[in-house]
């Protein structure tokens, strides 16, 4: 059946080609050509430039510091503040630079939920040197964490604030939240966050207890270098590289395109290592032992169960996202002891629930609006 | 002359496709497939190529939507090759060559590594430099020291906060006797 189909169409090919290159194009197929050639002439200009630019300015909305202690700081930005209450954002600590989310104006989130008369703080756990292997897990939920969320509530003069914790920075905010059931949180979103982890995919088959030790692993190496956690996301998405650069290619006659393109590229390729400890603990309780869920974790002499989050919930997953599938980032919404708790699965991957036009389209909007009449 | 060899080019060309053509539909035309067949897991990209090929070519005579045609070509392409790595990735046996793999690093790496450390730290030494340890020691010390501070700003602020209590409760009891004196 495939054989036949398939030699038929090279039949068709073939002598179609040689009676189309009998006779005269038309004028039409000739206008087609001529603008393919255009963007062609395009192309090579954009890529030319894209090659000897500068890095892109990103991170624009302006912003101040309002704390910082070691490598982490934590940045209030300037909006209108409508809402009363203000929200934090707790990005992952590791992996990646935050300004993703500030990536260009008209494309970040900051700036949209700025724009919406939100009283924004973003904790950026900043880029951890040797001297930081022993900070855990856990001291990120009971140390940093606490005076973080101290710190929002002494600078807005709220007396209540709203929690956003996105991809890690999930599991480590509800974390706290959950250790610290007297602690002022009126609503928290959990955006591509994992929780579940025995759904979590391939990272968790590859970290399983049988075939990863992470003990040897952290002795033998200390930290986790940048590059190995460029290793292991490059893994999870081998094709990755090879369909941007033909994306690049076909898109970069586009000025729009390549703009975001190259800032999206920066971040891309500026990975963060991991603190030693940090490390060991997040594969160990979460990866290989899924703790969380579990309720067994116990931090600072703290149990950390998540039916002790009462707050409002809100739960977003990314339908194509393989970092955090959406079945393991929805598990928050059944482990909470909320009242009020909803769960959206919208269309994109890990990153494009964050950053792009279809978040800007599909995703901001949504937080934005659940969390606009709560605060 | 020039047309000759233009003819006889395109004629290997197309032999040559139609050969691999038929190569492929034999491997592909294998039915039931048999057990532990190592080529099942390549058919999803064996098919999508034929279909993708069959619809580029699909379009003659050549125009510029031809490109539009060869860019799906190839991004079913790398979507299938996406898909059979995942498949390939998320076996047992890969996780256990990749846990293997690593072990192996490991055991030539941290040896490595610390024969390395104890070199550089040694001729750092004899230099009278500061070496990689000293300088992540003091680093260490100096995160310490601020953590300490903190606890110090913390409790600083815990006691001025008692203090605006302890001022307030004061304020509240000198009001109160001018309340009860009067008759």
């Amino acid at each position: 059946m495939a054989q036949e189909r398939f030699a038929d169409v090279v039949e068709r090919f073939t002598n179609g080609f040689g009676g189309a290159a009998a006779g005269p194009p038309s004028p039409e197929r000739l206008k087609q050509w001529h603008e393919e050639l255009e963007r062609n002439v395009k192309r090579v200009s954009n890529l030319a430039r894209l090659a000897t630019a500068a890095d892109p300015k990103t991170g624009q909305t302006p912003r101040e510091e309002v704390y910082k202690r070691n490598k982490s700081r934590l940045y209030r930005y300037a909006s209108s503040r409508r809402h009363r209450t203000p929200l934090l954002f707790v990005p992952n600590l590791g992996i990646s630079r935050p300004y993703i989310f500030d990536l260009l104006p008209g494309g970040s989130f900051v700036e949209h939920m700025t724009k919406e008369g939100f009283d924004f703080y973003l904790l950026d756990w900043g880029v951890f040197g040797p001297e930081d292997n022993d900070l855990s897990f856990e001291d990120c939920v009971v140390k940093i964490l606490p005076r973080v969320v101290q710190k929002v509530l002494d600078t807005s003069g709220a007396g209540e604030l709203s929690i956003l914790g996105y991809c890690m920075g999930a599991p480590l905010s509800v974390s706290y939240v959950a250790a610290h059931p007297e602690a002022p949180v009126k609503n928290y979103v959990n955006m591509a966050g994992p929780i579940d982890f025995s759904k979590i995919g391939l990272f968790g088959q590859w970290l399983d207890r049988r075939y990863f030790d992470v003990d040897r692993f952290i002795d033998a190496v200390g930290a986790v270098p940048a590059d190995l956690v460029r290793a292991g996301f490059k893994l999870l998405k081998p094709t990755m590289d090879v369909s941007t650069g033909l994306n690049l290619w076909w898109n970069s006659w586009n000025d729009k395109y390549v703009e975001g393109f190259s800032a999206l590229n920066k971040w891309a390729n500026e990975y963060v290592a991991f603190p030693g400890e940090f490390f060991r603990q997040w594969v160990r309780d979460f990866y290989q032992g899924n703790r969380l869920v579990r309720g067994e974790l116990v931090f600072g002499g703290r149990p950390v169960r998540l039916s002790s989050v009462r707050c409002p919930v809100f739960v977003v997953g990314a339908r194509e996202d393989y970092i955090a599938p959406p079945a393991c980032v929805r598990a928050l919404v059944d482990a909470v002891g909320s009242g009020e708790k909803e769960y959206i699965e919208l269309p994109g991957g890990h990153i494009s629930l964050i950053a792009g036009r279809g978040a800007a389209l599909h995703c901001w909007p949504k937080v934005s609006a659940w969390l606009g009449p709560r605060s | 002359m020039t047309d000759t060899a233009n003819t006889q080019l395109f004629d290997l060309w197309r032999r040559s496709l139609e050969e691999s053509t038929q190569a492929w539909t034999k491997l592909v035309s294998q039915t039931p497939p048999p057990a532990g067949d190592p080529f099942a897991v390549w058919r999803p990209v064996l098919d999508q190529h034929l279909e993708a090929w069959a619809r580029m070519f699909a379009q003659t005579p050549a125009s510029p939507d031809v490109l539009n045609q060869w860019k799906q070509f190839l991004d079913q392409w790398i979507e299938a090759w996406s898909r059979v790595l995942g498949q390939t990735m998320s076996t047992e046996s890969f996780a256990q060559w990749m846990g293997r793999s690593l072990d192996q690093w490991l055991a030539v790496q941290a040896p490595a590594r610390r024969a390395a450390e104890q070199a550089t730290e040694q001729a750092l030494q004899t230099l009278n430099v500061a070496s990689g340890t000293q300088l992540t020691a003091v680093a260490r010390q100096i995160v310490d020291l601020e953590e300490r501070l903190e606890r110090i700003e913390d409790g600083v602020q815990a006691i001025g906060r008692r203090l605006d209590r302890l001022d307030e409760t004061m304020k509240a009891l000198l009001a109160r006797p001018a309340e009860t004196a009067r008759p």
